[in-house]
């Protein structure tokens, strides 16, 4: 007796449909499992039979043997219940054949023989419909993720027994069917630009980085508000675009975070914590390949506060990220790829103690401790990041005094327009903003002014402008040029790019000479 | 108070003998006597001070040595090294180095110095007769000092010595390293160092110390050899104090070792001159507390210049800015930003947009007259132009 249904797995960000093929033959009640499954996939074997059985249907007392092809690929994840006891079901002849081949089954069993919700399925509902199905049999509770595939009919089942239903009348279950829900967007947002009291330069600078796609080091004090100021970069973003959130809303399904159905509309904000390791930053894991820290902040803002502080080994792991927009993982069990394009923010105390340069308390470290502790952040981090900014301790006054700045719309709205300005230029040449230019295409895409020209050639000499903060200060003043809607960069808009430097540069000084 | 601890590291035992207050007539009169002093200098733990008490024993600085060789006086380390020294390598290391030994009885040995309760019985040096080096004013302050007040120092400095002062510090970084940088444009500094004649304890500061040997003159009270250790650099302190008829501290945080210096010119009657600054920065506080004390409030090196009964040249008061090559914008800005400021409230006096604020700002930073310092805007003390 055989059966044969269809499942999906997720490699990376990308689903697979596989068949799952069911024989029950003569021999000792038992159930094998074959076609490379995993470790997750193992643990499966003792749960189906259970949930089959609290269902009112029948286990075939018979030897069963399971098999996942193709035989290649390694599969992972709990989504494999489901499939598997279908596979059954149909080879011991308890659903019709009918619809089997129609539809992919994804699910996990518990053993009473419900469906609980499932990491992932969002790439497996794309997977689906590429490959011209008619529809998946989901979790109800991740039902709402599914419907955001376009033609795909989406049949939510909360147990077993309901699948067996819909399967055996054509009856789908009953229950709500809640309307497709993008959440975040514009009214859900929590966080605004207006709160953050003074600081006119940093709100500034965000500004920039937003306009162009640029990294951005704050180096300040405790308490002088840099992570409050970082955490306001993602509402200052352009909205996110139907694609982009759906490769969030991937990201996030599969890493298991998506923290409520339906479409994510919030650009993403990622904190890890200093004691991350390389695997959660960049991804990776073992056994189970998870998308790291870096792809959930795709699309987004990824901090890293008190970046010194983070292991040396997992921010280096962070170049290829920032160079390329994804990370390739590999290991024993395969290699997979996760997109990871995102704007980073760093944070970093200016010295040991944290005082250097505030005006008023004292700091005491000496300054090669000084030095020590700006080399800690590695230079090939350094160099992708093009806005530094000294974030200044404010006194009480200067927080009261100051009437509070715009809202994160009306700043968005800027920055709109000018990453649109930049996507128009840069069309041909596969970058969508200033901040992704490598260095000689800057050179020739910044359009400078005669007297931009002069002062920049005037700031190599008195600033001691290396040839990497030549390029950086280019691009930023391009971004600027853009935010003001002018053709051309002119001396003010270098100007006020030169002013984003900051003291962790005299580490790039010694590197220089 | 503060005297207080600065001389009680001097030690307890000392406390209960009468201390004289200089060395006896005839204590370094021999060669032998010299030669004994070459090895008296080399020991960690016999203190100027404890020579002194020892001078009341024995009349000769010979005599002093043989009594800590035969185990009378002196630590057990120091017995044993005496006992091992030869004064031939300390002369000989000396040579070495172009460094040459004065006794305190000798013509070129500085006579401000005998106004200390424990003047070197021996000084080291290298470069130009000390006999030369007169008049002189010390210049001490904070080793993190701001940049603000390096540049005053480095201005006091320049400023005396081209009206022929010279002037003395310790060869720290910092304020230190300042006031020789400014001295040396009229090469007219000497360095007292807290470590041996032969050794430059920093390498970074190699340079500097090299350019004040060739030019000025380098003073200790060490002989080769004996390295950089915190205890020496109180001792240092009073030298570079007693050397000079003045001392101007310029800044210095709560604590801080130039408290200790002032309290050496004021026992010796000395002027003290303070630099004052913000009241807010934790690096006035120094300069604050000895005004308060009745030091003299300086701004610059005329005030010092007059204060000391010197008028300065004309040449010294001339323009303090010269607006020369700026705009009438930039100009408007170096008026407005009087003080350290945020970009935004220089914005707001100039009635400008925060971008255009900070784009003026990096037009005068990259022309060298403001600079940024944890995010503000401060002006760059301007020197008066020579």
């Amino acid at each position: 007796m055989y059966g044969r249904v269809l499942g999906v797995t997720v490699m990376g960000v990308v689903g697979h449909v596989l068949t799952v093929e069911a024989h029950i033959g003569r021999g000792l009640p038992s159930l094998t499992m074959t076609g490379l499954p995993g470790a997750s996939v193992q643990d499966a074997r003792d749960r189906i039979r259970p949930a089959v059985e609290s269902s009112g249907l029948e286990w075939p007392l018979r030897r069963v043997v399971v098999n996942l092809s193709p035989g290649n690929l390694r599969k992972e994840g709990p989504g494999f219940d489901l499939p598997i006891a279908m596979g059954v079901l149909a080879a011991s002849k308890q659903v019709p054949a009918g619809n089997l081949g129609r539809y992919a089954f994804v699910g996990e069993l518990t053993l009473d023989g419900s469906l609980t919700a499932t990491p992932g399925i969002l790439s497996m509902a794309i997977a689906a419909s590429r490959r011209g199905l008619a529809g998946v049999v989901v979790p109800a509770a991740n039902a709402s993720e599914a419907r955001l595939v376009d033609d795909l009919d989406v049949v939510a089942t909360s147990s077993l027994r309901e699948v067996v239903a819909f399967l055996r009348s054509g009856n789908r279950p009953v229950g709500p069917t809640p309307p497709v829900t993008t959440h975040g967007g514009d009214d859900g947002r929590s966080i605004d630009l207006r709160e953050v009291r003074g600081q006119a330069r940093a709100r500034r600078a965000l500004e920039v980085a937003a306009a162009g796609g640029h990294n951005l080091l704050l180096m300040g004090s405790p308490g002088a508000g840099k992570t409050m100021l970082a955490r306001r970069l993602a509402t200052i973003l352009p909205d996110l675009t139907r694609a982009e959130a759906l490769e969030v809303t991937q990201l996030h399904s599969i890493a298991g975070v998506l923290s409520s159905p339906g479409l994510v509309g919030e650009r993403p904000f990622r904190s890890p914590h200093q004691s991350v390791s390389l695997a959660g930053l960049v991804g990776g894991g073992s056994s189970l390949l998870r998308p790291g820290e870096v792809s959930l902040a795709h699309h987004g803002v990824l901090f890293l506060d008190e970046v010194t502080e983070f292991r040396r080994d997992a921010v280096e792991g962070l170049r290829q990220a920032l160079e390329d927009g994804r990370v390739v993982v590999t290991r024993a069990v395969g290699s997979v790829e996760y997109p990871a394009r995102f704007t980073l923010v760093a944070a970093a105390n200016p010295c040991p103690c944290g005082y250097a340069g505030d005006a008023r308390r004292h700091c005491p470290c000496p300054p090669n401790r000084k030095q020590l502790y700006r080399q800690k952040l590695s230079g090939p981090l350094l160099d992708r990041i093009d806005l530094r900014l000294d974030v200044p301790r404010l006194s009480k006054g200067e927080l009261l005094g100051e009437s509070p700045g715009e809202s994160s719309p009306a700043v968005r709205e800027r920055v709109q327009i000018a990453r649109e300005r930049q996507r128009a230029r840069y069309a041909s040449i596969g970058v969508s903003c200033n901040g992704q230019l490598p260095g000689p295409l800057a050179r020739r895409q910044a359009r400078l002014s005669a007297s931009a020209e002069a002062l920049l050639a005037k700031a190599v000499e008195s600033l001691a402008l290396t040839g990497r903060g030549f390029d950086r200060a280019l691009k930023v003043a391009r971004t600027i040029a853009d935010l003001a809607g002018a053709e051309q960069t002119g001396a003010d808009h270098v100007a006020e790019a030169l002013s984003y430097r900051s003291a962790f540069d005299a580490g790039d000084l010694a590197r220089a000479g | 108070m503060r005297a207080d601890t600065a001389r009680a590291a001097d030690g307890t035992d000392d406390a209960k003998q009468a201390i004289p207050e200089n060395y006896p007539d005839g204590f370094a009169a021999t060669a032998a006597d010299r030669r004994a002093l070459l090895v008296l200098s080399s020991l960690r733990g016999l203190t100027a001070r404890r020579l002194l008490a020892l001078s009341v024993s024995g009349p000769t600085a010979s005599a002093c040595l043989a009594t800590i060789r035969r185990g009378a006086a002196g630590s057990e380390s120091d017995r044993a090294f005496a006992r091992r020294l030869d004064p031939d390598d300390v002369s000989s290391a000396l040579e070495a180095c172009g460094a040459r030994s004065i006794a305190f009885d000798e013509p070129e040995y500085p006579r401000r110095l005998d106004g200390l309760k424990d003047p070197p019985a021996m000084l080291f040096v290298r470069g130009v007769d000390l006999r030369e080096v007169d008049p002189v004013v010390a210049m001490v302050g904070a080793r993190n000092c701001s940049p603000t007040g390096a540049e005053i120092a480095r201005d006091i400095a320049s400023g005396l010595a081209r009206e022929g002062w010279w002037v003395v510090s310790g060869a720290a970084r910092g304020i230190d390293a300042a006031s020789h940088e400014g001295a040396l444009e009229h090469e007219r500094t000497v360095a007292v160092l807290g470590c041996g004649i032969d050794v430059t304890h920093r390498v970074a500061k190699r340079t500097l110390l090299g350019r004040i040997d060739r030019t000025g003159a380098l003073v200790s009270e060490y002989p080769p050899g004996v390295p950089a250790e915190p205890f020496r650099f109180p001792a240092r302190n009073r030298i570079v104090a007693g050397m000079a008829e003045a001392l101007v501290v310029v800044e210095g945080a709560a604590g801080s070792g130039s408290l200790i210096s002032a309290d050496h010119a004021i026992d010796l009657g000395r002027h003290v001159f303070a630099v004052p600054g913000p009241v807010t920065s934790p690096l006035t506080h120094a300069p604050h507390e000895l005004i308060r004390e009745g030091a003299g409030l300086i701004r610059g090196p005329d005030d010092l210049l007059k204060d000391l009964g010197v008028s300065a040249s004309g040449a010294s008061r001339a323009a303090l800015r010269s607006t020369r090559g700026l705009t009438p914008e930039e100009v408007r800005a170096l008026d407005v930003l009087v003080t350290s400021m945020l970009p935004e409230v220089v914005a707001g006096k100039m009635g400008l947009t925060l971008p255009e604020a900070i784009a003026l700002l990096t037009t005068l930073e990259i022309k060298g007259l403001v600079r940024n310092v944890g995010g503000r805007v401060e002006p760059v003390h301007v020197r008066a132009q020579a």
